[in-house]
């Protein structure tokens, strides 16, 4: 992984200090809250319902042992002993008091981590496929790139007031494990017909109350006008985008408003400028690359070619790790090891969060058996990248100890949800609570098995942290006449056909939605053609309607509103 | 004027009296060669600010740029766009580009716009509400004035050791990429 250079370093803590006196500043009362915001924002602390909350950005989803047990320290010492993944590959704290901030991004800087631009309106933490540089699929590792980018945009200049956030996801595999197209830039590598590496660019993805899914905005894009064309897009949003309402703010509507072609124009010719610029030289050399990749030190990985046999008997012995390994192992590109990866979604428990002491053992495990490294996945989940076949048994016993070996991988109850009312001061409802019932609701033996594969997000407002938009099945809270509501969407996903959910109608109190969430799955497992076809596969072909007669007893769009 | 004033009480701020203007720019505080073409009275002899749109009249009125133009600095604000400037920029001696509110970015892309694609030589002037956290940024973006009223910031910028280059990733708008080092860095 990424290790930071002497300017990295030196970087992240001038940012501390400058960071440090603002808060100190704002102690003193002489920053008004106002001016204080922007400041705190860009350092990813936010005021939350009870408390400041504390982003912290794991740049593309990659972290070490060392940087897990900063995080489980400070969640430790700081506060209440756990920690939230997110599904934008950072981790929230929920309690950290403002006069300690400085030192725990004192902390974090130790480990070559920090919480720099985790908000705000500006280039947010790059995002990346959890699975980049092991999976069996992949064109290239994304991650080099990645850390251009965070590079290019931390504290830019032109592009720190943005009309609102801006965020950039980055993969160079076949299979979209990063959600691109849900982003205001979705970048995939590619190449082109002679083998040149390049990226095709889609914009305009988004979620929120209007929802998009980002277009394709350019085919090929060669490696060396990367931050070329980048710059070109993000400084004709920070000109034109709208300022006058922040609903209205993001790419996304720019997109809309101006027209696709329209805007694809404006960026050209901001392109065709920023190249012929000598004074502003963006080109990417090999050289840049190379540089950065020198400080990437990927593992090599030792053959262990008697793990396949190990690893069949004892599956053959184990039913329930053979179930795990069915559900939680994906394959590696070298035909020894496995990416493994731990489930955050335990029956009954919150989506996403991790103990200290989850956060120690997930470290050690890293440490003993994937090289050092981990991932966190825009499923709230965690990753051990590197894991060779014949350890795989041993890391299961460790996790079945630590309550960490959900075998739920894909399944209903590996929920993403937003922390809704219970920390978030912008929810209308609970979404924590709705995700426990859910998940406890299929938990029979045999049940989740049954369904298969299926995606359930849960959000507790219309900003859609939960991405249920997205989502085989969403659940949205919204809040009518003083109660809480739950409106169902059905036919979202967030992969290679990424697509919006549609509203099933009206509805549901809280005591209800979990029922109405079984009616689908039920009318699901009525009508699918056999095992092998999958939640959205049906969706896709029966569409809404059976779902809607089954839900409201109504196939009428009107009459179930 | 007003307009800001308003802007800063909604934010909860009290508003700064607007004659406690100071310029200030790498080096210290400055004199104020210009004066907004509102305020100038009579006796006045300082150049004066003509915002675009009262500039583009003049210049379609005597159909040129040229003759005291020289003279004369142009307001630009945040919504307006720059294509109108760009035939005259080697006659304008100053561009006042306008932050309305502090979290208002749009002048810090026209800023970079100006000095990296269209070459523009004369003075860049950042106005409006601008705080000490800002000033790094305008300056990486290729302003040479900054236009301060915020008491605090003035007081700040008076004490200021002028270090605001600890090292950034990008290159800034007047500052050439060196040799070896990666693309996206400088170092101040
Ligand atoms: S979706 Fe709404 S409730 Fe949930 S975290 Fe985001 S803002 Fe808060």
């Amino acid at each position: 992984m990424y290790r930071y250079d002497e300017f990295d370093k030196a970087f992240v803590a001038a940012r501390v200090a400058e960071f440090s006196d603002q808060v100190k500043r704002r102690l003193a009362g002489e920053l008004t809250e106002d001016e204080f915001r922007p400041l705190r924002l860009r350092n990813g602390v936010y005021l939350q319902l009870h408390a400041y909350m504390l982003r912290v950005a794991i740049p593309y989803g990659t972290l070490s042992s060392r940087q897990m047990r900063k995080l489980a320290h400070i969640a430790r010492c700081y506060d209440r002993g756990y920690g939230h993944f997110t599904t934008r590959q950072n981790i929230q704290f929920n309690w950290p008091r403002l006069v300690d901030i400085p030192e725990i991004l004192s902390e974090l800087a130790d480990v070559e981590m920090h919480a720099i631009q985790t908000s705000g309106n500006c280039i947010r933490n790059i995002t990346s496929d959890h699975f980049a540089g092991v999976a069996a699929d992949e064109i290239t590792d994304p991650r080099p790139y990645a850390e251009i980018l965070r590079q290019w945009s931390s504290l830019h200049p032109e592009f720190s007031y943005l009309p609102r956030k801006f965020k950039f996801a980055i993969i160079g595999a076949q299979t979209d494990r990063a959600a691109i197209q849900l982003h205001d830039i979705g970048l995939r590598l590619n190449r082109n017909a002679v083998g040149e590496l390049g990226f095709s660019f889609y914009i305009g993805g988004g979620q929120g109350r209007t929802p998009m899914v980002a277009k394709l905005l350019h085919e090929f894009i060669p490696v060396e006008n990367l931050l070329h064309y980048a710059t070109a897009i993000v400084r004709i949003y920070n000109l034109y985008g709208r300022r006058d309402n922040k609903y209205k703010a993001r790419i996304k509507i720019l997109v809309h408003e101006t027209g696709f072609g329209q805007l694809r124009e404006d960026i050209d010719v901001e392109f065709a400028a920023l190249k012929r610029s000598e004074r502003y030289d963006l080109t990417l050399l090999q050289a840049d690359i190379e540089a950065i990749n020198a400080y990437f030190c990927t593992p090599d990985l030792e053959n262990h070619p008697n793990g396949r046999d190990t690893l069949v008997s004892l599956r053959l012995k184990d039913q329930a790790f053979d179930c795990w390994v069915d559900k939680n192992v994906t394959r590696h590109k070298h035909p020894d090891y496995a990416i493994v990866t731990i489930s955050l979604k335990a029956i009954g428990g919150i989506p996403g969060n991790a103990t200290a002491a989850q956060m120690d053992i997930v470290a050690d495990l890293a440490e003993r058996y994937s090289y050092n490294e981990l991932r966190v996945s825009y499923h709230q989940n965690l990753v051990l990248p590197y894991v060779a076949l014949q350890d795989l048994y041993a890391v299961y016993n460790v996790l079945v100890a630590s309550s960490l070996a959900s075998a739920n991988i894909g399944q209903i109850s590996d929920i993403i949800a937003c922390p809704g009312l219970d920390y978030c001061s912008l929810a209308n409802a609970r979404s924590i609570s709705i995700a426990q019932q859910i998940s406890t609701r299929f938990s029979r033996p045999g049940y989740q098995e049954k369904i298969g594969e299926i995606q359930l997000n849960i959000s507790g407002c219309i900003n859609a942290c939960g991405h249920h938009h997205a989502g085989h099945i969403g659940i949205l809270g919204v809040e009518k006449k003083g109660t809480e509501l739950y409106q169902l969407t059905l036919g979202g996903s967030a992969g290679n056909r990424c697509s919006i959910g549609e509203i099933t109608g009206h509805g549901f109190a809280a005591d209800e939605i979990v029922d109405a969430v079984e009616t689908i799955i039920h009318t699901y497992l009525s009508l699918r053609i056999d095992h092998g076809e999958p939640f959205i596969d049906a969706y896709r072909r029966i569409g809404m309607m059976p779902f809607r007669q089954a839900l409201y007893g109504t196939a009428d769009k009107t009459a179930a509103e | 004027m007003a307009l800001l004033t308003r802007q800063l009480l909604n934010r909860g701020r009290c508003p700064i009296p607007n004659d406690n203007k100071k310029i200030w720019g790498i080096g210290g505080f400055r004199e104020n060669l210009y004066i907004n073409v509102e305020r100038r009275e009579k006796e006045d002899h300082r150049k004066l600010i003509l915002p675009l749109t009262q500039w583009k009249q003049q210049v379609m009125q005597t159909c040129s740029a040229t003759c005291e133009n020289d003279q004369i600095g142009i307001f630009v604000a945040a919504g307006d766009d720059i294509e109108p400037l760009l035939p005259f920029l080697s006659v304008i001696p100053l561009l006042a580009l306008d932050f309305p509110v502090f979290d208002d970015g749009r002048s810090y892309s026209k800023a970079v716009q100006l000095r990296t694609c269209h070459f523009y030589l004369g003075e860049l002037r950042a106005v409006g509400d601008i705080l000490i956290d800002q000033v790094s940024n305008m300056i990486r973006c290729g302003f040479d004035t900054l236009e301060v009223t915020h008491s605090l910031t003035q007081v700040r910028l008076a004490a200021h050791s002028g270090e605001f280059f600890t090292g950034f990733y990008q290159s800034g708008a007047k500052l050439v990429r060196s040799g070896q080092r990666r693309v996206w860095y400088t170092f101040g």
